[in-house]
C-alpha cells in the first residue's frame, strides 16, 4: 500500500528539497531556523513546576525521585508545525482525459505531503471530504501516524459535490495551533466564495495552500464535434460546440484560475496551479522551490 | 426520353429525407462526461452550427439513390432506331393454300406472284415462305438462297382447311418480335372476307411492319352443298331422309336470277337419286331425298349438285352412315311389374329408327345368359341379384356393356345397388293422397341421356330409393335431394340407375310426355360404346381416338387414300388427331370400335367474296404509320423505346454498395473506430 503512494521515483525528487516554514512562527524543515515557540523535540531548554492538567508523560521522574517535586522537562522543538491535508473527494475529482484521474493525482499529492511532514517530524493530519467530512485523522506525530493518513487517503471513496464550508468549519474547530493547512481540490466554485471559505483560517496564523489540480482536457478541451456534456457531479447536460470549447471556454477558465489566484494572494494564501499531466515530482519540486525563494 | 409511368417521379421528393436527417438531425450522442458545466453556455449559434450538412458524401449518395429508385420506378426509355435501320428487313411470303385456293388457278397465280418476289430479291436479302391454311405453316427458315425459298413455294399444294388471318397476323407479332427486324408481309391470297377473325384486334401487327397484298382472283358465283342431314346409322332403310342444303355464293345480281341445278344422292359411287332445284342468286334451296338402300355395314354417301362452277371442289358433299339391324335390349323381369315392360317396351318402339327389340327375361333364365350380344340389358327392380347373375353383368359391363337399373320396393330392403355397388339407405316415400309428392329439381341437361326429358316436368313421384353417390355421377335429383338418375362408368361400359320403377305405380313417368324422350335417349346413350362422335366433320376437326382408361391398346386411322395416319407409337398413345382432308377416314378407336368418318371442307370457304379495300387499309396501317395511306414516313416511326431500367438497377445497385461502405464507416459505433481510439489513447 505505501509502495503504491510513496512512488521512490517521486520520493527522491522530493527528499532533496526541504519544506520550510515560510512564517516566521511555524517551519517546516527542522535545523534551518528556531522556532520562537517551544515544541515536541529533543533539545532541553529548561524545568518547570507541574500544574494539574499537565501530560505526566513530560514529567521529569528522575528530579522527583531527587527532590520529591514533580518538574516537567521543556525542550526547544527544531519543529512544532503541524500540517493538516484537505483532500477533496468530490465527484468531479474522478475525471481524467490522459489515463490518470485527478483524484489519483490527489491521492499522490496528500501523500508526498504527509511523508515529507513525516520525516521532518511534523504532526500531519487530514481531512478527506465532499460535501461534507468523511475522514479525519487528527494531525499528530505519534508512531504509526503516517501509515494511518497514508490508510485514510487509500480508503477514501469519490463521494458527491464539493462544498468547502462544512470542512473548513470543523477544520477550525480542531485546529487551535497555527501550521500549515492545504487543500487539494479542483475548487469548481466561485473564487468569492472558496476564498471566503477558508480566509478564516488565515485569520488565525495558519498557513493556507491552495493546490488547484484540474485535467488539461479541462483548460483546454479538444472537441471535434459538438457533443453532449455531463455534469459529473449535478448531472446536467449540456451540448457543446467545439468552437466554443476551443475559444471561449479556455478563456474563461483561466480567467477563474487567475481570480482564484489573485483573490488568495490577496488574503495570504499560497495557490499553485497543477495541470495533472504535469509530473508529480517535478510540480511538487516547483512549488517548494517557489515557497523557498518566498522566504 | 420518355417514362412509361411518369407519376412515380413523384417518388424525387423523398429526398427531402435524408436531407432532413442530414441537416436538421439533432446530435444527441451518447452524453460525455465532464467535471463542470460551469463555464460551458448554452449557445444558439451551437446548435444552428450542427445543423450543417455533415457526411456530404453519405447525403449525395442516400439522395442518389432515392432518384435512382423514383427513376426505375417511373422506368425510362429512349427512342432508338432499331438495329436495322440501314435499310435492312426480312421478307415474309405467306401463300394462302386454303380450300377456297382450289377455285380455278388461283393457287398457280398465288404460287407465280410468290416467285416473282424471290426473284426480285436483292443479295444479302432475308426472307421465309408461309403456307396458310387453318394453321400457318413455315416451309423455311430466314434464308437468302433464293432457290430453296423457290422450292418451298412450288411445293405448295392445295389444303382442304380454312385460311385464318388471324393466325398470319399472329405469327407474324411473333416473328417480329423475335428477330427485332422490320418485316415486310406479301400475302398472296384470294383474300376472303371469311378468313377475317372474329375480332379486328387479331390482325394487329407490330411496328414496322409492312404488309403487302397480292389479291388472287375476282368474285364469282359459286354453288355449293352447304350441308347434309343425314342419319348416323339405318336400322330401316325405308324410313331414311336424307336432307341437303345447296348454297348460291357470289355478286348479288341485279335482278335476283334464279337457277336450276341437279342434286344427286350418291352412295358408295352409286347414284341413288337425282333432283332438280331451283337456287336463287345468293339464296339456299333445300333437297330432301326419302329412302336409302344401303347395304349392311358403313356406307359413303355424297351429295353432288351437278354444273360446273369456279370451285367444284364444295360441289359434293360427303357423309356417312352405317347399316346395322335393330339391337337387342335384355330386359330383366321378376314379374313384380308387369306394366314396367310393357311402358319400357312401348317407348321404345315408339322412337323414329326402330333400333332396338326388346327381350323379356326373368332373372333365373338370365343367370346362363351370354349378355356381349345385347346393346344395353335393364334390371327392372329384381330384389335379390344372384352372384353369378352379377358377375356376368359385371363383366359385361367392364367389356364395354351398358345395364340400366330400375329400383323399386324390391331393392328398397337391399344394401346396395347390383353391379354398380353403391350403397342404399333408404326408401323415401311421399303419400299419394294430399297431392304430397316429389318433383324433379335439378337435371344435369348436357347429359346425352337426359336431353329432351323437359326437367320431367309434371312428373310426380311418390317414392324413390335413396342411394349414396360414393362413385357415381348424380344427373338428377328430386326436390328432396334424393338422386334420380345415377350413372357409373365401370370400365368400358357404363351403370345407370334410376331410382324409381318404370310402370306407373311409384311414380307418373310413364303416362307424360317425358317418358318417350327418356327412354329414347337413354337407350341410344346406353348402346353407344363411349361417348358417341359425330361421324360427319369439318376439316381441321379433331377425332378423339382413346379415353385414358384405354391408354395400351392401338388405334388406327386410314386417309381417303387408305394411307395410314399413325406411326406405331402414335397408335398405341395418341388421344386424338385432326381431320385434315376432305373424304372418308376409317377409323377403329382403342376400344375396338370401328367408324367411318366423313369430313368435308369448312363451307364458308365456299363463299368467295373479297374483304373490303377499307379493311385491308386498317390491317396494314396497325403494322406501320408510314404504310398507311397518306402518310409519310419520319425518324420517330422507326424508333424503339430502349428500356433504361436495367442500367438503373445496375447503377442503384452500385450506389447502395458505396452508401453501405460509407456510412458504415460514417456511423460504426466510436468504440470501433480506429481513428477514434486513437485520439482517445
Amino acid at each position: 500500500m505505501l509502495q503504491r503512494f510513496l512512488d521512490p521515483k517521486v520520493l527522491g525528487g522530493i527528499s532533496g528539497l526541504d519544506l520550510v516554514a515560510k512564517t516566521v512562527v511555524d517551519g517546516f524543515v527542522a535545523g534551518l531556523h528556531r522556532s520562537p515557540d517551544f515544541g515536541f523535540s529533543q533539545e532541553f531548554a529548561e524545568y518547570r513546576a507541574y500544574t494539574p492538567g499537565d501530560d505526566l508523560r513530560h514529567v521529569d521522574w528522575n528530579v522527583y525521585a531527587r527532590t520529591e517535586k514533580m518538574f516537567l522537562k521543556r525542550y526547544r522543538g527544531e519543529t512544532n508545525c503541524q500540517l493538516t491535508i484537505l483532500l477533496d473527494m468530490s465527484r468531479s475529482m474522478k475525471f481524467g482525459s490522459h489515463g490518470t484521474e485527478k483524484i489519483e493525482y490527489a491521492r499522490f499529492l496528500a501523500a508526498c505531503l504527509a511523508y515529507l511532514a513525516h520525516g521532518q517530524r511534523d504532526a500531519a493530519g487530514i481531512v478527506i471530504f465532499d460535501d461534507d467530512v468523511r475522514n479525519f485523522v487528527r494531525p499528530s506525530t505519534r508512531q504509526g501516524q503516517l501509515p494511518r493518513i497514508l490508510h485514510a487517503i487509500e480508503s477514501a471513496r469519490i463521494g458527491t459535490r464539493t462544498d468547502f464550508a462544512l470542512p473548513f468549519r470543523h477544520v477550525q474547530e480542531f485546529h487551535r495551533r497555527r501550521g500549515i493547512v492545504a487543500t487539494i481540490s479542483d475548487f469548481w466554485d466561485s473564487p468569492e466564495k472558496i476564498i471566503k471559505t477558508v480566509e478564516p483560517l488565515r485569520f488565525r496564523g495558519t498557513e493556507l495552500i491552495l493546490f488547484h489540480l484540474l485535467d488539461p482536457e479541462e483548460l483546454r478541451p479538444k472537441l471535434k464535434h459538438p457533443v453532449l456534456l455531463e455534469d459529473l457531479e449535478t448531472g446536467d447536460t449540456l451540448e457543446v460546440s467545439p468552437d466554443y470549447a476551443a475559444h471561449e471556454y479556455p478563456a474563461k477558465i483561466q480567467a477563474h484560475c487567475e481570480d482564484i489566484k489573485a483573490r488568495a494572494r490577496a488574503a495570504g494564501i499560497d495557490y499553485f496551479l497543477i495541470d495533472t499531466s504535469r509530473p508529480l515530482d517535478d510540480a511538487l519540486r516547483e512549488y517548494l522551490a517557489i515557497r523557498k525563494g518566498k522566504q | 426520353m420518355g417514362f412509361l409511368a411518369p407519376w412515380f417521379l413523384a417518388g424525387v421528393a423523398a429526398v427531402g429525407l435524408p436531407i432532413w436527417i442530414h441537416l436538421l438531425k439533432r446530435h444527441k450522442t451518447d452524453p460525455r462526461l465532464f467535471p463542470s458545466l460551469m463555464f460551458f453556455e448554452q449557445r444558439e449559434m451551437s446548435s444552428v452550427k450542427h445543423r450543417r450538412l455533415e457526411h456530404l458524401l453519405l447525403l449525395a449518395l442516400r439522395v442518389a439513390m432515392l432518384i435512382l429508385l423514383a427513376l426505375l420506378f417511373a422506368n425510362p426509355f429512349l427512342k432508338r432506331t432499331p438495329l436495322a435501320a440501314d435499310g435492312k428487313k426480312i421478307l415474309v411470303i405467306a401463300v394462302d393454300r386454303s380450300f377456297s385456293m382450289r377455285a380455278a388457278d388461283h393457287l398457280s397465280q398465288a404460287k407465280n406472284a410468290s416467285l416473282s418476289l424471290i426473284a426480285g430479291m436483292k443479295p444479302g436479302d432475308q426472307a421465309q415462305v408461309l403456307a396458310l391454311g387453318g394453321q400457318v405453316q413455315a416451309l423455311t427458315q430466314l434464308i437468302s438462297d433464293p432457290a430453296e425459298l423457290r422450292v418451298a413455294v412450288e411445293s405448295i399444294q392445295p389444303s382442304d382447311s380454312r385460311a385464318s388471318f388471324g393466325e398470319l397476323a399472329r405469327y407474324v407479332r411473333t416473328l417480329s418480335e423475335s428477330t427485332h427486324l422490320p418485316l415486310e408481309v406479301h400475302l398472296a391470297s384470294d383474300l376472303q372476307k371469311s378468313a377475317l377473325p372474329p375480332g379486328f384486334a387479331d390482325l394487329r401487327l407490330n411496328p414496322s411492319t409492312t404488309l403487302v397484298f397480292h389479291q388472287i382472283g375476282q368474285i364469282a358465283a359459286n354453288f355449293a352443298v352447304e350441308n347434309v342431314v343425314a342419319p348416323q346409322r339405318i336400322f330401316d332403310p325405308k324410313k331414311v331422309r336424307v336432307q341437303a342444303t345447296i348454297a348460291s355464293f357470289g355478286k348479288p345480281e341485279a335482278k335476283p336470277v334464279t337457277v336450276k341445278k341437279n342434286v344427286s344422292l350418291v352412295l358408295n359411287n352409286k347414284v341413288l337419286q337425282t333432283k332438280t332445284v331451283e337456287i336463287a342468286a345468293g339464296g339456299r334451296a333445300q333437297v330432301e331425298f326419302l329412302g336409302l338402300d344401303a347395304p349392311y355395314g358403313f356406307s359413303r354417301g355424297e351429295v353432288r349438285v351437278d354444273g360446273a362452277d369456279m370451285l367444284p371442289a364444295d360441289d359434293r358433299f360427303y357423309f356417312a352412315t352405317e347399316r346395322t339391324d335393330p339391337r337387342k335390349v335384355l330386359f330383366i323381369d321378376a314379374g313384380r311389374h308387369p306394366r314396367a315392360q310393357l311402358y319400357y317396351r312401348a317407348a321404345l318402339d315408339s322412337s323414329g329408327d326402330s333400333a332396338f327389340q326388346m327381350e323379356v327375361m326373368r332373372p333365373e333364365i338370365a343367370n346362363n345368359q351370354e349378355f356381349s350380344h345385347y346393346a344395353f340389358v335393364v334390371l327392372d327392380d329384381i330384389g335379390t341379384v344372384t352372384s353369378t347373375l352379377e358377375d356376368a353383368l359385371k363383366k359385361y359391363v367392364y367389356a364395354g356393356g351398358s345395364v340400366l337399373i330400375a329400383l323399386g320396393p324390391a331393392s328398397a330392403a337391399q344394401p346396395r345397388v347390383p353391379v354398380m355397388d353403391e350403397s342404399i339407405e333408404t326408401a323415401s316415400y311421399a303419400g299419394r293422397e294430399g297431392d304430397r309428392f316429389l318433383n324433379v329439381s335439378e337435371i344435369d341437361a348436357g347429359h346425352p341421356a337426359m336431353r329432351s326429358v323437359e326437367r320431367f316436368t309434371g312428373v310426380k313421384f311418390y317414392q324413390a330409393i335413396h342411394v349414396t353417390p360414393a362413385k357415381s355421377r348424380v344427373l338428377a335429383r328430386l326436390n328432396d335431394q334424393t338422386p334420380l338418375v345415377l350413372e357409373r362408368k365401370m370400365g368400358e361400359g357404363k351403370v345407370l340407375v334410376f331410382t324409381s320403377t318404370f310402370d306407373n305405380v311409384t311414380n307418373d313417368l310413364p303416362l307424360h310426355a317425358s317418358w318417350v324422350p327418356f327412354v329414347e335417349r337413354s337407350a341410344a346413350y346406353l348402346a353407344g360404346s363411349g361417348a358417341e362422335q359425330p361421324v360427319n366433320l369439318v376439316v381441321d376437326s379433331y377425332v378423339e381416338l382413346r379415353t385414358a382408361d384405354s391408354k395400351s391398346a392401338a388405334a388406327e386411322v386410314l386417309d381417303p387414300d387408305g394411307k395410314r395416319l399413325l406411326s406405331l407409337e402414335e397408335a398405341t398413345t395418341a388421344k386424338n388427331f385432326a381431320v385434315n382432308k376432305e373424304g372418308f377416314f376409317e377409323l377403329k378407336t382403342a376400344s375396338g370400335r370401328h367408324t367411318l368418318l366423313a369430313a368435308h371442307a369448312d363451307r364458308r370457304e365456299s363463299d368467295l367474296s373479297v374483304i373490303p379495300q377499307e379493311t385491308l387499309d386498317l390491317w396494314r396501317a396497325t403494322g406501320s404509320d408510314q404504310n398507311a395511306p397518306g402518310a409519310s414516313g419520319s425518324e420517330n416511326q422507326d424508333k424503339k423505346p430502349w428500356p433504361l431500367w436495367p442500367w438503373l438497377l445496375l447503377l442503384l445497385l452500385i450506389v447502395a454498395m458505396a452508401e453501405s461502405l460509407v456510412a458504415d464507416r460514417h456511423l460504426r459505433p466510436a468504440a470501433d473506430r480506429p481513428e477514434i481510439r486513437k485520439e482517445a489513447a
